[in-house]
């Protein structure tokens, strides 16, 4: 049987890890509750929850040379989380993910972890081949259907999302994927994202800061302000550093004709590196060079 | 025999500990109160949460509906009883009285009342009407844990720790409340109050224990009337729940049910059925019979403790509240058995008697067949299996791990008869697959085995690993149900044919020609043909019920409250709604055959048009199609919408009258014919730019012609002419140039022609004799160089002159493609139109050829003044560099692109739509295009300087895009802010733009105004200054938010320009008003700007200030003509009255020696404008030149400077306007 299936028993642990709720993954669970086949499974869970809270070394530490030559998951966890430490400067870290998306190519955790840095390193391409021998996996699917978004294909995860919902029905990835999906899409499907959304972040069983976010974004895409505001503001209690919680609360400052200078000095504080600065400066820069165009006289 | 089987959950919540539990009489909705002190409704049919009502202070426990008003009541820790409406979504008010925990609320079923119980061992009835405590009944002595009125007497029944159990009699309660009706108001409002006083006072003489009930070891937690017999159960701490009856006067302990091994929280009594069903804190929820008192059923949890439990007044369901939340769920299955022959319904009833139907005459059999014994008496059987060969049916229940039996249905119905000679045995589902053949599957050892009718078995062998199901899969065959996948075995060859992965499929429905077959599960239909092989699969949110085969191949199939239809290729929609759930068996005509959940045959009408005209468009019936047009009233807005969806527009183009519509429709399916048509009933300068570029596309020069003369689009008619190779129309077009006095028209058709002569004339005309000689030189026409010199006075060997290369000529047209389109695309009459055209009216072509032209040229002979605006406006909107012009065509490749890329490509993001969609900068700017954005700035309002709209180019930018956390380890997805989230046309997406027109109106505008009335001018400035900036790059929604925009941006540069001109003057003088000690140049200088602050057009009660400081300034220097002039402004105009008084006294002052000790140039009689830069006045017919954007006028010297006021614009610039809305 499926031991993430609805009666298996990762099936608890895999969905706080969707939801969002890393530190319970970490601190709820011990691998001897499970039965020996899953051990490993579980653990590569809790490495990933640890890589998510930021906890790179630790996750480093916790795999020696010979474990990762013995297991190709806990190899692709390594790699994983010696690529999201550095992303600007972990070359040899994608090297390794491209020799283990070589040989263990057919490993699921392999597909998953080297296809996320892959996708993050600009290798797409490759990223979504890796994921496409997948079997039935959903956390796989939902990686293809971030990956076609980031490269504005619409359509194609929609194709993706919808295949997915054909075997998994409700599952709850399912639902996040095309809510992800339905996030471009706009019009009614925004309300139906939001719905998703707002299940999980207002529920207090599964209830996360990810959640949180994620239901903020949908309200502000509905126009829905002031319930936005609550949403972000309810994921910064729960976790004041979340990054994209921050670069969220930046947006939505400007939308509300806010100083939005706080927000950002936070945001700089938590992750200096964050997309949203780096795009800014860079936008910053665009704009002076765009000026520079123009040869405007001051004295007649 | 009690069994552990699986609960049949419908609904599951997961919270705190629901301790309160109500459901709605009517709608799909239970009311859930919370320890954590929130009360929840959710609607338990879709899993939704409504709504969230949290006024409690503390844990909620008694929760309850009112029967037929919007109102709902609930009772907490925090010693409160609250009523709510669930439609205002508030709390009405709060009956405070009870001095501990509100355990129990309950409405009365007629009368306006409310029965509480607490721990403050009291229980007290409530008049909600009057808000008022009408009753405290007192005797338990111990926390009260429950009390309930009974639904049709008037009688109380409670429970409390005290180990009793109570039952009041309050008739006498109510004889007084039904007081005679001739009563006064304040009569009533006396005895209301004379009621509750005398309760308090002579104890309780409106309510009586009637008995006492004593028997439980423990506390007892909850009691509970029968609805229709005088029964009582009650659930205590000692763990048991008791059965009492009561006479008129006595009342006596019937038995007892043991079972539960912790506490048992609540206990109540089926609605319907003769069952009692109790929850306990061993995590149980228990089923007991009520005559044998013996538990029929439980259902036990894993970890979660049950508090309460609340049966629905009318359907078969419950709900229980536990730790983690809330399950609803019911007991049984409420689907009938049933299977169809030919015209012929067999079904099993609920007394378990098999009967059929017949279709063909309506007609209900009496019951064949009695099967009481089959399985346990509170479990109907699950399916039947009909064998017409041997008139037999094969039955299963799911009673003792399931179990089948065989039996042979009497020759003739005449009565219940009990069977004879059956064969049973275990099974979890049984079906025949041939005459003399059945199958039986068994879950528990995973097995099949085949029988014969004597149930002896011929062959076995093992499904699939986890299989779950078996039903009939076609002749010799089996389809086996595990929960992903579906396999198709054949039964012979003891093979797997086929899998499928469908997910959770529970029932299967072949069609009558057994060539289909639809999967149902819980909320997917997925259609397979007969090896396996999906055709189709649709998901619905509501659940699916049952489904059954029209004739023609339309799966109709319900939900819990709709009748749906889908065709094989997974188009569906709704044929009817549903009051109540019904069961589909069969489909005929107009007819639905369905079995109700009372196992009652039902026939329900429906219209069945629309799904035979989608089916008929698929098989590309038109015949059909046509048929149903013509006999029903089907077109509407759905169905031309649906035909347009699907690719069909040719067709709806057929049904529409409407002219827009059908012109839509032709543009899109190619037929300009139509569309030309169209364009000329409704002449509207839109239609005619698409027509213009759908006929370019289709390269129908001809209607392209007709169009931009429509369109009096002189450049574009220009430049076909000279594609087309139209040479006498291309001279008209040039006459026409000159009449416009339009050059660059002129010049742009002598080029085409090749009209050198024409040129040089054009140059001569605008004084550009060395283009002109250069011209004339180049072509080598010396008699007009000559002439040239002569004309500016030059000789020849004055004039340096580059090297000339050879003149070029434009080529000349070979084929006169003009006079006729080449071969068109042909748009094609679809078969469709053919079988319209042969049926009757046939359309008229319009004649495509030559569009009235003449008549448009002669009328562009006459000089035209009214033309040459248009003609501007034209070469503005030519301006747009991203504009219509170009791009539409890339657009529509675009498009089509979108769909036929190879799969990986990154497509293009919504930013760029932004940019394709819009002419405004804000929008450019928000899709990061800085470039165009600046761009479009500087030929709208000739912006050159940038730098001040830096923080607002990168906040529009930042506001339009969120961050969206998705998989773990990824960076979070960008999302596009649109501008109206309800938009879903790409063509249409627009980014939102944060701080619109009002919000700045309100904001930066309103702030500047109060900085003036501070006197804060450096404030002010750049508070007006911030505003114009935000209004400069912005959008707004319609052409009057652009008018407010427009006026805001005029009034914000009249205040800085009249702050400015202030600073000045405090620059120059300070803050004093005595400037004798200043030179005499700068004391006039002082004086006049002075006067010159009150020029600009500020607010009247800004102005009255500038005009009041001007006056006071001049009067205390000498300047008594100008302060006599501003007092006399100040008394005309002025909104201060304190200010007009002075003004007065300034007057009479003046009027003594109206003259200025230093002549000031400032005439207050003379209209004048100040220059933004110098400060200075530009009277009225003087040359000035003003900026693009705000309007402020400058001396000509200062033209190609920034100007002042905005710091973005250059002054003087030509530009077409700012563009604010789209």
């Amino acid at each position: 049987m499926d031991p993430f299936s609805a009666e298996g028993e990762l099936v608890n642990i895999h969905t706080a890890f969707t939801q969002g709720q890393y530190q319970a993954v970490v601190n709820d669970y011990t691998t001897s509750d499970f039965s020996s086949t899953n051990t490993l499974p579980v653990q590569i869970i809790q490495y990933r929850a640890q890589c998510a809270l930021g906890q790179y070394d630790e996750v480093i530490g916790a795999i020696s040379d010979s474990d990762a030559r013995r297991t190709p998951d806990l190899a692709a966890v390594r790699t994983y989380a010696r690529y999201l430490q550095r992303p600007r400067e972990e070359a040899p870290a994608v090297q390794e993910a491209e020799r283990l998306a070589e040989s263990e190519g057919d490993n699921l955790s392999v597909q998953l972890l080297c296809g996320t840095v892959f996708a993050r390193a600009g290798k797409e391409e490759q990223a979504l081949q890796l994921l496409s021998q997948h079997q039935g996996s959903l956390d796989a699917v939902a990686l293809i259907v971030q990956i076609h978004l980031a490269q504005n294909r619409t359509d194609l995860a929609l194709k993706e999302a919808k295949s997915a919902r054909s075997f998994a029905q409700d599952a709850l990835l399912v639902n996040l994927a095309e809510s992800w999906v339905g996030m471009r899409q706009g019009g009614e499907q925004y309300q139906k994202a939001f719905y998703v959304f707002e299940e999980l972040a207002q529920a207090p069983g599964s209830t996360s800061a990810v959640s949180l976010v994620a239901q903020a974004v949908s309200e502000i895409h509905l126009g829905r302000i002031e319930e936005a505001e609550t949403a972000l503001g309810a994921a910064l209690e729960l976790e004041p550093d979340n990054a994209n919680a921050l670069a969220n609360r930046l947006v939505l400052d400007v939308i509300a004709g806010r100083d939005a200078a706080e927000a950002r000095r936070k945001l700089e504080a938590v992750d200096k590196e964050h997309e949203v600065l780096a795009d800014m400066v860079a936008k910053r820069e665009a704009f002076r060079a765009a000026t520079a165009k123009y040869n405007p006289k001051f004295e007649p | 025999m009690a069994s552990t089987s699986p609960m049949l959950t419908k609904f599951e919540s997961k919270s705190s500990r629901a301790k309160g539990i109500a459901f709605h009489p009517k709608r799909p909705w239970i009311l859930v109160s919370l320890h954590s002190s929130t009360i929840q409704l959710w609607d338990y049919r879709m899993g939704t949460l409504i709504d969230r009502f949290e006024e409690h202070d503390g844990p909620v426990r008694g929760i309850d509906f009112h029967k037929t008003q919007p109102l709902f009541v609930s009772g907490g820790d925090d010693y409160k009883i609250k009523v709510w409406s669930y439609q205002t979504r508030r709390c009405l008010f709060t009956l405070n009285g009870h001095l501990d925990y509100v355990r129990t609320v309950f409405f009365h079923h007629e009368l306006p009342w409310i029965i509480s119980s607490s721990d403050d061992q009291t229980i007290r009835i409530w008049n909600w009407q009057n808000r008022s405590l009408i009753c405290t009944m007192t005797g338990h002595n111990h926390y009260t844990m429950c009390a309930q009125f009974h639904p049709k007497e008037d009688l109380v029944v409670s429970a409390s720790l005290d180990q009793s159990v109570r039952v009041w009699d309050i008739s006498g309660l109510r004889k007084k409340h039904s007081a005679p009706t001739s009563m006064s108001f304040e009569d009533q409002m006396a005895v209301s109050r004379g009621g509750q006083n005398q309760a308090d006072m002579f104890g309780n003489t409106d309510a009586v224990v009637k008995f006492v009930l004593e028997g439980h070891d423990r506390g007892v937690n909850w009691v509970a009337f029968h609805p229709t017999l005088p029964l009582i159960v009650s659930a205590g701490d000692d763990r048991l729940v008791k059965l009492w009856r009561m006479s008129e006067t006595k009342a006596w302990e019937v038995d007892t049910c043991r079972g539960h091994f912790q506490n048992a929280s609540a206990c109540l009594f089926h609605p319907h059925q003769d069952l009692i069903l109790s929850v306990g804190e061993d995590k149980t929820i228990r089923v007991w019979d009520l005559n044998k008192r013996t538990s029929v059923q439980s259902f036990k949890r894993e970890n979660d403790r049950f508090w309460v439990i609340a049966a629905h007044p009318e359907i078969n369901l419950f709900a229980a509240g536990h730790d983690n939340g809330v399950m609803v769920f019911k007991l049984e299955r409420e689907r009938p058995a049933s299977a169809v022959h030919m015209n012929q319904l067999f079904y099993i009833t609920k007394e378990k008697h098999v009967r059929s139907y017949d279709f063909g005459k309506n007609l209900e059999s009496p019951s064949m067949l009695s099967l009481k014994k089959l399985g346990s008496a509170w479990t109907p059987p699950r399916t039947l299996s009909y064998n017409p060969a041997e008139r037999a049916v094969l039955v299963t229940s799911p009673a003792d791990n399931g179990v089948y039996e065989l039996i042979n249905l009497p020759r003739d119905a005449s009565g219940t008869v009990e069977p004879s000679n059956t064969m049973r045995g275990p099974g979890s589902a049984a079906v025949f697959v041939a005459r003399n053949r059945f199958a039986v599957f068994n879950q528990a050892n995973q097995q099949i085995d085949i029988k014969d009718l004597s149930n002896s078995t011929t062959k076995t062998f093992k499904p699939p690993p986890g299989t779950t199901d078996m039903t009939y899969g076609g002749p010799g065959c089996l389809l086996l149900v595990s929960p992903t996948t579906v396999y198709l075995y054949d039964i012979q060859q003891k093979k797997q044919l086929a899998e499928l992965a469908v997910a959770g499929v529970k029932y299967v429905v072949w069609s009558t020609d057994g060539l289909h077959a639809a999967l149902l599960s819980k909320h997917n239909v997925t259609i397979v043909n007969k090896s396996l092989e999906q055709v189709s699969t649709l998901h619905e949110t509501i659940r699916i019920k049952s489904a059954t085969w029209d004739d023609a191949g339309v799966l109709l199939y319900s939900t819990l409250n709709h009748i749906k239809y889908t065709l094989m290729n997974g188009d569906n929609g709704i044929v009817r709604t549903l009051e109540h759930t019904v069961y589909l068996v069969r489909v005929k005509g107009r007819s639905i055959y369905c079995l109700d959940r009372s196992a009652k045959p039902k026939v329900l009408t429906i219209d069945p048009t629309e799904y035979r005209f989608k089916l008929a468009l698929v098989k590309r019936h038109y015949d059909e199609m046509l048929n149903i047009i013509k006999t029903s009233s089907l077109v509407g807005q759905s169905i031309i919408s649906y035909l347009q969806k699907k690719g069909y527009p040719e067709i709806a183009l057929q049904f529409v009258q409407d002219p827009q519509t059908r012109f839509e429709l032709s543009i899109e399916c190619g037929n300009l014919d139509v569309a030309v048509e169209m364009a000329k009933q409704l002449d509207r300068p839109k239609l005619w730019q698409r027509l213009s570029t759908e006929a370019l596309a289709h390269g129908n020069h001809q209607v392209v012609e007709m169009t931009y003369q429509k369109l009096r689009n002189f450049d574009k008619l220009s430049f076909l002419y000279l594609a087309t190779g139209d040479q006498a129309k291309l001279q008209r077009m040039a006459k026409i140039a000159e009449h416009r006095g339009d050059m660059t028209s002129r010049f742009q058709n002598a080029l085409y022609l090749g009209d050198v002569e024409n040129r040089i004339d054009m140059f001569q005309e605008l004084d550009q004799y060395p283009l002109a000689f250069l011209t004339a030189k180049a072509h080598g026409i010396d008699e007009k160089c000559q002439e040239i010199l002569e004309a500016s006075g030059l000789t020849e060997e004055e004039v340096t002159l580059p090297s000339l290369g050879k003149p070029m000529q434009p080529a000349r047209a070979i084929v006169p493609t003009f006079k006729a389109n080449w071969p068109t695309r042909s748009t094609g009459t679809s078969s469709f139109e053919k079988a319209l055209m042969a049926d009757g009216d046939e359309i008229a072509a319009p004649a495509t050829n030559g569009h009235a032209d003449e008549d448009f040229l002669a009328a562009e002979e006459a000089p035209a003044n009214g033309l040459i605006e248009e003609g501007e406006d034209d070469d503005a909107a030519a301006g747009w560099d991203l504009g219509d012009d170009a791009a539409p065509d890339a657009e529509a490749d675009d498009f089509v692109d979108v769909g036929a890329e190879s799969p990986g490509r990154a497509g293009s993001s919504e930013a760029d739509l932004w940019t394709r969609n819009s002419p405004l900068a804000a929008d450019h700017a928000a899709a990061g295009s800085f470039d165009s954005a600046m761009n479009l700035l500087n030929r709208q309002i000739g912006a050159v300087n940038f730098k001040p709209l830096e923080e607002r180019f990168l906040e529009i930018y930042s506001a339009s895009r969120t961050f969206l956390p998705a998989n773990a380890g990824m960076p979070p997805l960008v999302n596009f802010v649109r501008r109206t989230p309800g938009e879903t046309d790409p063509r249409k997406y627009l980014p939102l733009i944060p701080r619109d027109v009002e919000s700045v109106q309100s904001g930066e505008l309103a702030a500047g105004k109060t900085a003036m009335k501070g006197n804060k001018l450096e404030d002010g400035i750049s508070c007006f200054k911030k505003a114009l900036h935000m209004l400069m790059v912005n959008a707004a929604p319609s052409q009057a938010q652009v008018q407010e925009a427009q006026q805001s941006v005029q009034q914000a540069a009249q205040y800085v320009l009249a702050m400015s001109v202030e600073l000045e003057r405090r620059k120059l003088v300070g803050s004093t008003t005595d400037i004798s000690s200043l030179p005499e140049d700068q004391r006039k200088r002082a004086l006049e700007l002075s006067a010159y602050f009150t020029v600009p057009a500020m607010e009247p009660q800004h102005q009255t200030l500038a005009l009041f400081s001007a006056m006071n300034f001049a009067s205390k220097n000498k300047q008594m003509g100008s302060a006599l002039s501003f007092a006399n402004a100040l008394i005309e105009r002025g909104t201060n009255a304190k200010f007009k008084e002075t003004a007065r006294r300034v007057k009479t002052q003046a009027e003594r020696s109206p003259t200025d000790a230093i002549d000031v140039e400032f005439d207050a009689f003379n209209e004048f404008d100040i220059c933004g830069a110098s400060h200075t006045p530009i009277y009225a017919g003087e040359a000035s030149s003003a900026c693009p954007f705000d309007g402020i006028k400058y001396q000509t010297k200062y033209k190609g400077t920034v100007c002042r006021v905005c710091e973005v614009c250059e002054i003087g610039k030509a530009s077409s306007g700012l563009r604010l809305t789209v």
